[in-house]
């Protein structure tokens, strides 16, 4: 049984690392712009399916690098002609416009790709477990959990060692001040949206790998998402890292003991993290 | 005006966060509205079906199959000289509350003369209540709960696809004898999977096996890794999958890609061409029931249909979900001019032992609605999926190595639990 519970334990430290890559996305969107972008699950659907189109002609690793680049320049679009007009209005807009825009993505994958799910294929050397004892450790979980570190190092190092993210981290603390001294705004909200767009788009290439490709495949990874964020902390990165990989324990902890309430259990993880501490594990009072 | 804490510069609170992850679960269940355009005196047959979620693709197959009988109805001359309409609604995949409101709309709005679905079966059976409560003639195409002609049968509700212990009890001696007696089940978690595994639970009972576990998961499953580690960890003989749609293709690519097609036998009773069509060639893995295959090709019309098939739905071949939309569609036909009339009394009383004619049982047997529960008895396909044989058609994922009749495989109508009370 400690076996069990341990190797749930890492297991789900694997499957939370996935759900903190893209809620990492979800959160830097909604901490500098203010949007609630439902459709982030759309744009990981929109990766999968790019990289799968994308494969035949450049390979797994080519589709791997370019479709999260296209999936963050559709981001950047969507910014320009959309959301951009709703800043400054209730977030109730923005909100509405991304729940309009999800439904439109997944039906739009649904007319060009098709309702039934697509055979995405992963090189074969990484679909080898790594040993047999741990046999849920496959070459492409590892592999996927290094490129999720990488990038969640790389968004860290763009934030705290580039001009672009010393402005986002400003932006987020206080937008008008930036403006005033001469800071392109808009720019820089579409860039960070971007930014976050790309997160979601890399999360959809990993995850078709793992999972089955079908337009319903952000769906199920939205929510776990949105609960990483309020977990950890509004406003907090690293918060919303914690918060995705606590997910990911709880989840797989609970599967050893009640299966069915797996995915119910990051809602009490919610509940309790409201009551005892409303702000978030790593947010900060009177920031939200 | 903003919400939320007037501390927050973005009008954005805690609390418009949570709201929104509320709405977001909301999102997974709402569902556009479809429908075509009628004339009053056309004879209408609502399809009330899947066509968003995890059930998207095997709602739009019956779709297929369902527009193919109303063109070859149509072209006969239609239903008692009357042509045939089919309006369409998306009762979402998961959703019953949606499903019964669409039922009820096109019942009582729209005054469909026949009712059709649902492939979800808790979703079948809130349909077959609203149904049999307003005397509706229903067909059931893909819903396989037992309890639909079970225990909740109704007089005016008929099944064409098999009951969820026609498929265990037809894959189950297979698996016992050449696998092992040592069980354990992933089962998604509503009545189809829960009377999927008491099915099974009855054969391994009466064969003296074991239940070394079983996780219920809930529908939308994306992740199985925490089930398969557990199912592992109880070394059974055989790895029992009752699952459906994307759940089934997300659980069978994570336990290929865990090695534990190796280490155990990967089963199940229903599987489905849509499903096997979504895995990559290593995850073509275990032993299936097929309810209906494509290649049968000593049966009249199959060839026929699947060309038609082809033509209507970009080269892909028919499905069991194509196949049965298809014959659920003509059975309202045939039922209606059996009876000669649209009073749904009158056609569920044609219908009792009610054999289908070749062209549209496209399958061995001669399966006929069975009187006393309304199920159709028709042919199940029993064997392995496979990788597409080499200079083969690439979609010949499924070897079929037994069939098996459908009376063969169901429970005696007395011991379904069907007890049917006809209007007076």
């Amino acid at each position: 049984m400690v076996q069990l519970i341990l190797f749930n334990v890492l297991n789900g430290l694997i499957i939370g690392a996935f759900y903190a890559l893209m809620a990492l996305g979800l959160s830097l969107i909604l901490n500098l712009s203010g949007v609630i972008n439902f459709a982030h699950g759309g744009f990981l659907a929109i990766g999968a399916y790019l990289a799968y189109t994308l494969i035949p002609y450049v390979g797994f690793w080519g589709a791997l690098l370019a479709a999260p680049f296209l999936t963050a320049f559709i981001g950047i679009l969507v910014e320009r002609v959309l959301i951009r007009r709703l800043y400054g209005r209730d977030p109730l807009y923005s909100l509405l416009l991304t729940f309009g825009l999800a439904f439109m993505i997944e039906d739009g994958t649904r007319f060009i790709w098709g309702a039934d799910s697509l055979p995405y294929q992963i090189p074969g050397w990484l679909q080898n477990t790594l040993s047999s004892q741990l046999f849920f450790l496959t070459g492409y979980r590892v592999f996927m959990v290094v490129l999720v570190a990488v990038a969640v190092l790389g968004l860290f190092l763009i934030l705290t060692r580039t001009r672009l993210g010393l402005r986002i981290r400003a932006g987020t603390l206080d937008l008008e001040t930036l403006s005033v001294l001469g800071v392109n705004v808009r720019i820089l909200r579409n860039l960070n949206f971007g930014l976050g767009i790309y997160m979601a788009g890399l999360a959809g290439v990993l995850a078709a790998g793992m999972l089955g490709l079908q337009p319903t495949i952000g769906d199920s990874l939205i929510m776990p998402s949105f609960v990483a964020i309020i977990v950890g902390g509004l406003g907090s990165l690293p918060g919303t890292l914690v918060g995705g990989l606590l997910i990911g324990v709880a989840s797989g902890v609970t599967t050893v003991f009640l299966p069915s309430a797996s995915e119910a259990v990051m809602y009490v993880l919610m509940a309790v993290v409201l009551l005892i501490r409303p702000r978030g594990l790593l947010g900060e009072e009177g920031r939200f | 005006m903003p919400s939320g804490n007037p501390n927050s510069r973005l009008g954005i609170g805690r609390r418009t966060v949570i709201k929104a992850a509320a709405a977001a679960g909301v999102f997974q269940v709402a569902a556009p509205f479809v429908q075509t355009a009628r004339a009053a005196d056309n004879v209408k047959i609502g399809l009330d079906n899947p066509l968003t979620g995890t059930f998207a693709a095997l709602g739009k197959n019956e779709l297929i199959g369902a527009k193919l009988a109303v063109e070859q109805i149509n072209a006969k001359g239609g239903i008692l000289g009357r042509k045939v309409e089919l309006l369409v609604e998306d009762s979402t995949s998961g959703d019953a509350a949606t499903a019964v409101q669409k039922a009820n709309k096109l019942i009582e709005r729209d005054k469909v003369n026949f009712l059709l679905g649902n492939i979800n079966s808790a979703l079948a059976q809130a349909m077959a209540n609203v149904s049999y409560e307003k005397g509706v003639f229903h067909i059931v195409p893909g819903g396989h709960t037992d309890s639909v002609t079970g225990s909740e049968c109704h007089w005016n509700v008929f099944r064409v696809c098999n009951t969820t212990r026609m498929e265990t009890n037809s894959v189950s001696q297979l698996l016992l004898t050449s696998y092992g007696k040592k069980w354990y089940f992933i089962t998604t978690d509503y009545a189809f999977g829960h009377s999927l595994q008491e099915g099974f639970e009855a054969s391994l009972k009466a064969a003296n096996g074991t239940e070394v576990g079983h996780d219920f998961t809930p529908l939308g499953t994306s992740d199985f890794s925490a089930n398969l580690i557990k199912a592992q960890a109880a070394k059974p003989d055989a790895l029992i999958l009752l699952l459906a749609g994307d759940d089934m293709i997300n659980c069978l690519k994570q336990a290929v890609q865990f090695g534990m097609d190796k280490k155990t036998h990967i089963a199940g009773a229903q599987q489905e061409l849509e499903v096997l069509d979504g895995l990559p060639a290593e995850a073509l893995v275990g032993d299936w029931v097929f309810e209906w295959y494509w290649k049968q090709s000593n049966v009249p019309h199959v060839a026929q249909f699947v060309a038609d098939v082809r033509k209507r739905s970009g080269g892909k071949v028919p499905t069991a979900r194509t196949w049965f939309g298809y014959a659920s569609v003509w059975s309202c036909q045939l039922a209606a001019e059996r009876a000669k009339s649209l009073v749904p009394v009158k056609m569920a009383k044609a219908m009792q032992g009610m054999v289908l004619p070749p062209e549209v049982a496209l399958m061995p047997n001669n399966p006929f609605y069975r009187k006393g529960d309304n199920q159709l008895m028709p042919t199940l396909f029993v064997g392995h999926a496979q990788k597409p044989p080499t200079g083969g058609d690439p979609e010949d994922l499924f070897k079929v190595t037994e069939e098996v009749k459908g009376m063969d495989a169901a429970l005696p109508v007395d011991q379904t639990g069907c007890k049917m009370t006809w209007p007076t």
